[in-house]
């Protein structure tokens, strides 16, 4: 407790002498505003207009956590699937990378034609953005199994499910938080890249429009909201990961 | 197992506590049936009345972020003061990302009218042959110029040589035009890719850098530095601005929609010509706290000047002529680029014609 309570200051002191840095160049070089603005000014943009940045930050937030649901539902499901039929497991991961390797923005506005203008679009693409790490995490976890422990529970007579459900699953465990502590910050980036191309509401709308306004403290006001989302999301998971994975080394440390 | 339940407790919380944020902030979903419209507005063609019970509804997408482009300002204005409502239109405004989404869109029936440089709406007709037609020219110049630093001591097109001039994705077609016009040497001219960043300009990367009149300008000089600018019909090339588009196949089945369209939309220019102020609070409504309201000012009085000319002081705002198409196609074809042999396809007076007869 006390040693991660001393990481705990270490990294908020750490931070602050970024921000010291960035802010003392800021004022030493006169750097000018539409340049790079000082953090102070853009926190000061932010607290001067809550109610937009409120407005864009749920919206965001909404869009990349139901991408999200969506993309570790279906990734995870589909893992499952590929351990039962595993036959298939090269066709659809042949099909998965090249969905992986398709970038976004390009077939954005078709989801649009499809999808009407509203959020549903923006969800897709944070879903297809998660999905993949999760379906490769989650398909090695639950490969990962100890053969010797198959052979001890088929000795059992366990059925397939409980081979599924008290050896694959919790083996599987560990890397399903990998895959959600890679995915969580995904889709932030996947719901404003979607937001980018066309959106009206959202971070990364006020980010677009900042941007091709020059208007550089509203820009950074919304990536500060981005970093400190990412990193409230990140630490939310680490925290689950300690609490439903308790018998890992890592996590016993209490 | 309790920690397992725990788990998916958690993520089916998650999932549904993000349900009501998504469908509550999505006022703008909206479910363009272009079936439908059509089917609705057959019905009612015979009685063009204003007191419609029933709205159609239709969708513009402005061809980029929201700001005070003139095309965008009449219909932010048309929708706000009743003049949409009133030719028994409920028009849905979209922005593109300025990435020609808004064209994909549209010739997918997706949207219905749109706005287009009318210089790049000849070229995508010719390549990949999008169904574009301009039904009215707002912009009776082009809105494009060159722009030096004045401390550059840049004082004519001729002075680039030796310079860098930059340009935004393909150098804009009236560039060569313009250089061949004002007897300058274009192998003598370094041109690089930017994209679209006016700070290279001020910090010297580049020297000559392409902006739309209405816009960077005011950023530049707000910034503290002058500008030399230079505009290709100030050298005697033909170029000229947005316009409003929409797909042949609307043209051709729903006449009326774009009818009472541009007749609303262009009541709203001349709303904004005539109320300026209030034009640009109307437009902020779109635009957000990120846009400055003096910039938005500086772009509607720009492109105000230039939607005027002769032919617009004769027949209106938004006329159009097969001369000013034909020599803008004539230059395009003269640097090389794609257009049709037979420009006629690529705009119409008819509905101009119409809406001005009421």
């Amino acid at each position: 407790m006390n040693g991660s309570r001393k990481s705990g200051w270490i990294a908020l002191a750490i931070v602050l002498v970024f921000f010291s840095v960035w802010e003392a160049a800021v004022r030493f070089f006169e750097v000018p505003v539409y340049i790079l603005p000082a953090p102070s000014r853009a926190l000061a943009t932010l607290i001067a207009n809550p109610n937009l940045y409120l407005e864009a930050t749920a919206l965001t937030l909404g869009e990349s956590l139901a991408g999200l649901g969506i993309g570790v539902l279906a990734g995870g499901l589909l893992a499952v699937l590929l351990i039962m039929l595993p036959g298939l497991e090269g066709g659809v991961m042949t099909l998965a990378i090249l969905m992986k390797s398709t970038p976004l923005v390009a077939i954005a506005p078709l989801l649009t034609i499809w999808l009407g203008f509203g959020v549903v679009p923006k969800i897709v693409i944070t879903a297809l953005m998660t999905f993949f790490p999760v379906l490769v995490n989650v398909l090695s976890g639950l490969q990962r199994v100890d053969p010797a422990l198959t052979d001890l529970f088929h000795s059992w007579n366990a059925s397939r499910w409980e081979v599924f459900r008290h050896l694959r699953l919790p083996t599987a465990l560990p890397f399903v938080f990998a895959a959600l502590k890679i995915s969580a910050p995904l889709a932030m980036i996947g719901a404003v890249v979607a937001e980018w191309t066309g959106a009206s509401g959202g971070l990364g709308r006020t980010m677009w429009l900042a941007y091709t306004n020059l208007n550089l403290p509203y820009l950074f006001a919304a990536i500060f909201i981005l970093a400190a989302a990412g990193m409230l999301l990140f630490r939310l998971l680490a925290w689950l990961e300690r609490k439903v994975v308790f018998w890992l080394p890592a996590n016993r440390e209490n | 197992m309790r920690k397992f339940v725990l788990l998916s407790v958690l993520l089916l919380l998650t999932i549904a506590a993000c349900t009501p944020v998504v469908s509550t902030l999505s006022p703008t979903v909206t479910e363009p049936a272009p079936v439908e419209v059509e089917a609705t507005f057959t019905a009612a063609a015979p009685e063009p009345t204003p007191t419609a019970v029933e709205l159609i509804p239709m969708t513009f997408m402005a061809g980029y972020k929201p700001q005070a482009n003139l095309p965008f300002v009449g219909v932010y204005v048309a929708k706000a003061k009743g003049f949409f409502a009133e030719e028994g239109l409920d028009v849905t405004v979209e922005h593109s990302a300025g990435q020609g989404q808004h064209l994909q869109l549209l010739s997918a029936g997706t949207v219905q009218v749109t706005n287009q440089d009318a210089a790049v709406l000849l070229q995508r007709r010719a390549d990949p042959g999008l169904p574009l037609v301009a039904f009215a020219l707002i912009g009776q110049k082009g809105q494009q110029a060159y722009a030096a630093l004045k401390s550059s001591g840049i004082e004519s097109p001729k002075d680039w040589e030796g310079h860098t001039v930059g340009y935004k994705g393909t150098p804009p077609p009236d560039l060569f035009a313009l250089l061949s016009a004002a007897g300058a040497d274009p192998e003598k001219i370094e041109l690089v890719n930017v994209g679209f960043d006016p700070r290279l300009l001020t910090e010297g990367t580049i020297d000559v850098y392409p902006v739309f009149k209405s816009n960077e300008p005011f950023m530049i000089e707000s910034w503290g530095y002058e500008l030399n600018l230079w505009a290709a019909e100030d050298y005697g090339v033909p170029s000229l601005g947005l316009t409003y588009v929409t797909s042949e196949d609307i043209l051709r089945n729903q006449p009326e929609l774009l009818t009472r369209f541009l007749r609303a939309a262009l009541r709203g220019i001349q709303y904004a010509a005539e109320n300026p102020a209030e034009a640009i609070d109307i437009t902020l409504t779109y635009t957000g706290p990120e846009t400055d309201a003096a910039h938005m000012r500086f772009m509607l009085d720009a492109e105000l000047v230039d939607a005027q000319s002769d032919l617009t002081t004769e027949n209106g705002w938004g006329w159009q002529t097969a001369e000013q198409w034909q020599a803008l196609a004539d230059m395009l074809k003269a640097q090389g680029l794609p257009v049709e042999e037979d420009i006629n396809g690529a705009f119409t007076t008819q509905i101009l014609e119409a809406a001005r007869e009421n």
